[in-house]
């Protein structure tokens, strides 16, 4: 593949396409084997997804397609050539272009110079770098992944979606015709998915080969051609669109039937339940206004709206992140002014944060401390000092109840699966003995199995009288566990449903704005 | 901002034929430009001065703090390249010392070819900065702690180079480009530094090593990706700050005519350039700056510093005005850039106590 | 809109699983045990060049009276390094306490110890001064205090006039400077129940563990309650205080103050926090190791000295101890599977504020 500098934009004509081969490919860290003799292939015109576990391969396998790691065995066949010496150094030379799951720019620079990065057009002498024709040319590249923005902008004005799409164009620009998306919509709203989506299928459509990595299984069999289930490091199970079944591709994924759990409701009368929490016409402009509502014990009310619709700011406002205009935030009657964190979980509100490894896991700590966490001021002492020994024991009944899969629990946080980690964090609220619970996005980036036993959990603590508010992008998780959903668009609560009422269609219809009349 | 952002891109290249809003909004972007900002706060310092104490903006006191500022200019527009790329360089006042002494003492006692000695000053500071680019490069040192152990190392050597003994004399050539003028008003010394200036702007840029430079400060993993030698452009950083501050020796021993063993270090040429950078617009998080903003803060900074002793402040608290100005600097850098905000707003809130 | 992905891996971060079980605390302990090595072959090369060095063991005890000072700024510092921050105005601080304390009893008249305790509540003050800028602006600390260590400086040089008062109390010299229990040294007594205060209060407390939290991902800690804030002013009113002890153990010991005595010991303390093992990006290492790097650092300096050297020499000889310390140190962290990209991809990472790296997904 050679990049021809005068050449323009690449036509939406169909291109030849050069189809990527991983064959038998096998990885191990430290001795466990995360990746075991896989083989993949990847057509031109054709989106083919990878689906998995957390854990079974999936995020290994396309960076050694990308060439982050380096496989232990097996090959790389690009276009019928072997790829020797793979490397994110040269992947984008030889025509592989990762987009990562965040977009990766340049924040302080145009969005021409983001995208010609590397490959900067040069006058012929003194070999100083040529702006203009790169000027030109870069509006062409925008256009054909649908972005109508000025080419000189700072890339950090630009929203997320618009930096996604800023990478897709950097891959045409690099004349990449292999395109991997590393779980692209976790940070977009449905609609800039869409958008996305959408140039994907472009993309498609011009010949080029994209792979689609991405835990979400409607996306994946919307939008897929071809997809390959992983498992532990083998692929099990490859189908293409005619034959996409959504039980059997889970089944494959977890390696046994899932039973959808269906709360059981209206076995009993939540009404006459003491008020936990009473949230009185919170406001904080811009992200929400005037949201009012009361949550009772034993209680799972759910918060449901689109990726920005402001539901984390307002947990964020209440768990005293931030500071609201106006409004009032009670706990058991309590009003709870000028709060922090400290002062809300003092209080028995505890909030599990949507972005573990930003906000939730000390990566480098081992569990033990990790679990702890929220409660040092409670930690058993004597005199001022800590007792390891007691602590470590406190950290071991919390982690054995939420079932943490750990090689020890002095092991580093990072060592741990996502799913393990998300158990972890579930440990270190329960030691803090909460009588109101925010959770907040708990079950992404886990995969099938943990979320089973998260919402089974989380079904169980709302017996024993935990009051839950549990925000959600999922319309499946809501609609499955929770007494009341309160949907939420754009910063306003525009419906409630409850009970039965509750439903994958009147709380989809909702979310995406408000009723019409 | 963002209209703001946009006007400011618009800045760097030359659009032909602006509508009357674009041309207005273009006018806002420009007053805005830390640069202008700068070059208004100084006007206004000297004008301020100058009315509380007439003569001093005589034409010879002009070129005095001219000249005076071109030391820090030099060294500033090398520790700017490096804090672009997010690094920091505490090591340029030995580099400058070094480089200072080892032309200072064949130039009084043997009559160094002042050519010779400017090429000499180049090879030691590049060689000077190989040491600091190899820490961080190939040993994977943290800029701080790698620059603040070179400024030991290179102290020491400093000294031991000079085994105490000062530079005193000087051949004429020498002093005379420290002290002359080209016209009333516009030394010699200001044309090395301003030419010094001009030749980083362009490096920066218009050549890929330049913007790579950015590149790698902005997101040294995308432009790792992207194919840029990410070690190399880190590693030519240095060199180029060590060349510098090399320059900035030989200027030094021009303009002050002497040199010791703890020439750069007793002037605080490390704090002083930083301040300087902070002050031109370079911002410690890396991925934007411009060498002219520096050179603006080393004008500035001299300027302020003669403003001192004229207005009869005690010298003493000159330090103290050195920091609060670079505290001045970094508060209102803040208000550049929606990511720089984003950040620090996620930053503040969640530090915030209640 | 908050739009955070979950704690999947980005593109260019790999997964660390080669850690081994124990991970960094093990890597941790593995250094300590590091220095103490270099810290024998220290003093057997010491011991077998000069000939006054042991002086009979006492003679090493004693000629510690002569860098505890440094080692004591070391331990203030380490605070505000665990906590991912640094404080560059410590030397200027022990200068002006020396200064302050000395003229609050020569000119005011007060009582040596009185005015003792008053310079440490200023610094503790002017230590909250730092901190208080810091967290409240969002300003780095390396701004700030590179910043207040000029103003402290002119501060100091201002207060100390033309001439500085000396000859200071026969028994504040003694507890403070030249007096000893047997052969140890009044200054090594200080230093260790310092030493250990620091050592318990950062494995040992609650503050330490919120304070080592803080230090590994800031924003984790304060979603877990942490008050990071207050846990950060507290670390730069350590500093702050730990070096006006120094500033007041240089009065003892050399029984004069000076407005510059303080501004040569930063170096050697940042050397000694961060040979010690501190990271400096916060959180990790040992206050033992911090100790033992201390006394590494300070008979490089006895021993040089007494050997002819100048301080430019010693500050030089440290810088390479420094240097060398760091190669062995990252060599042992790389044999975690840590390429250099990697490294500068945290060390970027890092600085975008509170991006913690995952690795989850495999």
């Amino acid at each position: 593949m050679s990049a021809t500098a005068t050449e323009g934009v690449a036509s939406p004509t169909k291109l030849q396409g050069v189809s990527y081969v991983g064959t038998s490919l096998t990885k191990s860290f430290d001795g466990a084997v995360v990746l075991n003799d896989a083989t993949v292939t990847f057509e031109p015109g054709e989106i083919h997804s990878i689906v998995g576990e957390n854990g079974a391969g999936k995020s290994t396998l396309v960076k050694i397609l990308s060439g982050i790691y380096q496989p232990d065995s097996g090959t790389l066949v690009l276009g019928g050539e072997r790829l020797i010496g793979l490397h994110p150094h040269n992947a984008q030379q030889r025509g592989i272009y990762l987009v990562p799951q965040e977009p990766s720019l340049m924040e302080s620079l145009s969005v021409t110079e983001n995208l010609f990065v590397g490959i900067l057009r040069r006058r012929r002498f003194p070999f100083l770098v040529d702006w203009r024709p790169m000027r030109r040319e870069a509006s062409g590249y925008l256009e054909r992944v649908g972005l109508d923005i000025d080419p000189e902008m700072r890339a950090d004005e630009l929203s997320v979606a618009q930096q996604q799409l800023v990478e897709c164009a950097r891959a045409l620009v690099h004349r990449c015709q292999v395109l991997f998306f590393d779980e692209p919509t976790s940070p977009l709203t449905a609609h800039e998915a869409d958008t996305l989506f959408d140039v994907m299928r472009n993309l498609r459509d011009s010949g080029f080969t994209l792979g689609f990595i991405s835990h979400r299984l409607d996306e994946v069999l919307a939008i897929s051609d071809r997809l390959t289930v992983l498992r532990d490091g083998k692929i099990v199970m490859r189908e293409t669109r005619d034959q996409f079944a959504r039980p059997a591709v889970v089944s494959a994924m977890v390696g046994r039937e899932i039973v959808t759990r269906v709360r059981e409701r209206g076995e009993q009368d939540l009404t006459a339940n003491k008020e936990m929490l009473a949230v009185t016409n919170l406001t904080l402009e811009p992200y929400f206004r005037d949201i009012s509502f009361v949550l009772r014990e034993g209680e799972i009310l759910g918060l449901g709206g689109l990726v920005g619709s402001g539901r984390t700011e307002i947990a964020e406002t209440i768990y005293g992140l931030r500071s609201a205009e106006r409004g009032r935030v009670e706990v058991e009657g309590v009003a709870l002014a000028h709060r922090t964190p400290r002062d809300c979980v003092d209080a028995g509100l505890i909030y599990l944060p949507e972005d573990r490894g930003r906000h939730g896991i000390f990566a480098e700590v081992e569990v033990t401390r990790n679990v702890t966490a929220g409660v040092i001021h409670r930690l058993p002492r004597r005199g001022p000092l800590l007792r390891p020994a007691a602590e470590r024991r406190m950290a071991e009944e919390a982690t054995k109840t939420t079932a943490v899969r750990m090689p020890t629990i002095d092991a580093l946080m990072k060592t741990l699966s996502g799913g393990n980690q998300q158990r972890s964090m579930l440990a270190r609220w329960l030691l803090a003995e909460p009588k109101v619970a925010i959770f907040d996005e708990p079950t992404r980036g886990v995969d099938i199995g943990a979320k089973d036993d998260i919402w089974t959990l989380v079904i169980k603590l709302a017996h024993e009288g935990l009051a839950c508010l549990l925000i959600s992008s999922e319309l499946t998780e809501l609609t499955m566990i929770c007494d009341r959903v309160l949907a939420i668009y754009e910063g306003s609560v525009v419906g409630e449903l409850t009970g039965d009422d509750i439903t994958d269609a009147r709380l989809g219809a909702m979310v995406v704005g408000p009723v019409a009349r | 901002m963002t209209a703001t952002g946009q006007a400011l891109s618009y800045l760097d290249q030359q659009m032909p034929g602006e509508t009357g809003e674009k041309a207005r909004s273009r006018l806002v972007a420009i007053l805005m430009r830390r640069e202008v900002q700068l070059l208004v706060a100084l006007l206004l310092m000297s004008g301020i001065v100058d009315v509380l104490r007439p003569q001093f903006l005589s034409s010879s006191n002009i070129s005095f703090m001219l000249a005076g500022s071109v030391v820090i200019m030099v060294v500033a527009t090398g520790q700017t390249m490096v804090i672009i790329t997010r690094g920091i360089d505490l090591s340029v006042a030995p580099m400058l010392g070094i480089a200072a002494i080892a032309i200072g003492f064949p130039a009084q006692n043997h009559n160094l070819n002042i050519f010779v000695a400017l090429v000499l000053v180049i090879l030691i500071g590049i060689a000077l900065g190989v040491g600091n680019g190899l820490l961080v490069t190939v040993a994977g040192i943290p800029p701080i702690i790698a620059t603040l152990a070179t400024l030991s190392v290179y102290g020491g050597l400093q000294f031991v180079f000079t085994s105490g003994l000062t530079v005193i004399s000087l051949p004429h050539d020498y002093i005379a480009v420290g002290l002359e003028d080209i016209v009333p008003g516009i030394p010699w010394l200001l044309l090395i530094g301003v030419g010094i200036v001009i030749v980083a702007e362009l490096f920066l840029k218009f050549t890929p090593w330049g913007r790579a430079i950015y590149a790698v400060g902005n997101n040294a993993d995308a432009a790792y990706r992207a194919g840029i030698p990410v070690r190399r452009t880190l590693f030519m950083t240095y060199i180029i700050c060590g060349l510098l501050s090399g320059i900035g020796g030989f200027v030094y021993l021009c303009y002050i005519g002497s040199a010791s063993s703890t020439t750069g270090t007793d002037t605080n040429v490390n704090l002083i350039s930083i301040a300087a950078t902070l002050i031109g617009g370079t911002s410690l998080l890396g991925g934007r700056g411009r060498p002219i903003g520096a050179a603006l803060g080393a004008v500035f900074l001299s300027v302020a510093d003669t403003a001192i002793v004229v207005l009869r402040i005690l010298p003493i608290w000159e330090p103290a005005g050195v920091g609060v100005l670079i505290l001045l600097a970094v508060v209102t850098d803040r208000q550049s850039g929606p990511a720089t905000r984003r950040a620090l707003r996620t930053r503040h809130h969640a530090e915030v106590a209640a | 809109m908050s739009a955070n992905p979950g704690g999947t891996v980005s593109a260019g971060t790999p997964v660390d699983l080669s850690a081994n079980r124990r991970g960094r605390a093990s890597i941790d302990q593995v250094w300590v045990w590091v220095l103490v090595v270099l810290l024998g072959l220290e003093l057997l090369y010491f011991s077998l060049t000069s000939t006054g060095f042991w002086g009979g063991g006492s003679g090493m005890l004693s000629a510690s009276s002569e860098f505890l000072d440094v080692s004591v700024m070391a331990l203030g510092l380490a605070l505000v390094i665990f906590a991912g921050e640094i404080d560059l105005s410590i030397g200027a601080m022990a200068s002006l306490s020396g200064i302050v304390m000395a003229q609050l009893w020569h000119v005011e008249g007060l009582n040596i110890w009185l005015a003792t305790l008053i310079t440490l509540v200023m610094a503790a003050g002017l230590g909250a001064l730092n901190g208080f800028i810091i967290t409240k602006f969002g300003i780095g600390s390396l701004l700030v205090t590179l910043a207040t260590q000029f103003i402290f400086s002119s501060v100091a040089t201002a207060v100390s006039g033309e001439s500085p008062p000396y000859g200071f109390p026969k028994a504040f010299l003694t507890i403070t400077g030249t007096g000893s229990i047997g052969p140890i040294p009044a200054d090594l007594i200080i230093f260790a129940v310092l030493a250990l205060f620091i050592g318990l209060l950062v494995s040992r407390t609650r503050y330490g563990r919120s304070l080592v939290l803080v230090g590994h991902n800031r924003p984790a800690a304060r979603y877990s309650g942490v008050n990071v804030s207050r846990t950060l002013i507290w670390a730069f009113i350590g500093s702050a205080v730990f070096a006006a002890i120094a500033g007041i153990m240089i009065a003892g010991v050399y029984n004069a103050v000076r407005d510059d005595v303080g501004i040569p010991l930063l170096l050697p303390s940042v050397t000694i926090v961060v040979l010690g093992g501190v990271d400096i990006f916060g959180g990790k290492g040992r206050i033992s190791g911090v100790i033992i790097a201390s006394i590494i650092i300070g008979y490089v300096s006895v021993g040089l000295l007494d050997g002819g050297s100048t301080p430019l020499t010693v500050t030089m000889v440290q810088g390479i101890v420094l240097i060398v310390g760091l190669i062995i140190k990252i060599s042992l962290d790389r044999r975690g599977g840590v390429a250099f990209r990697d490294a500068l991809a945290r060390f970027f990472a890092r600085q975008h504020l509170g991006k913690a790296t995952v690795s989850s997904d495999v």
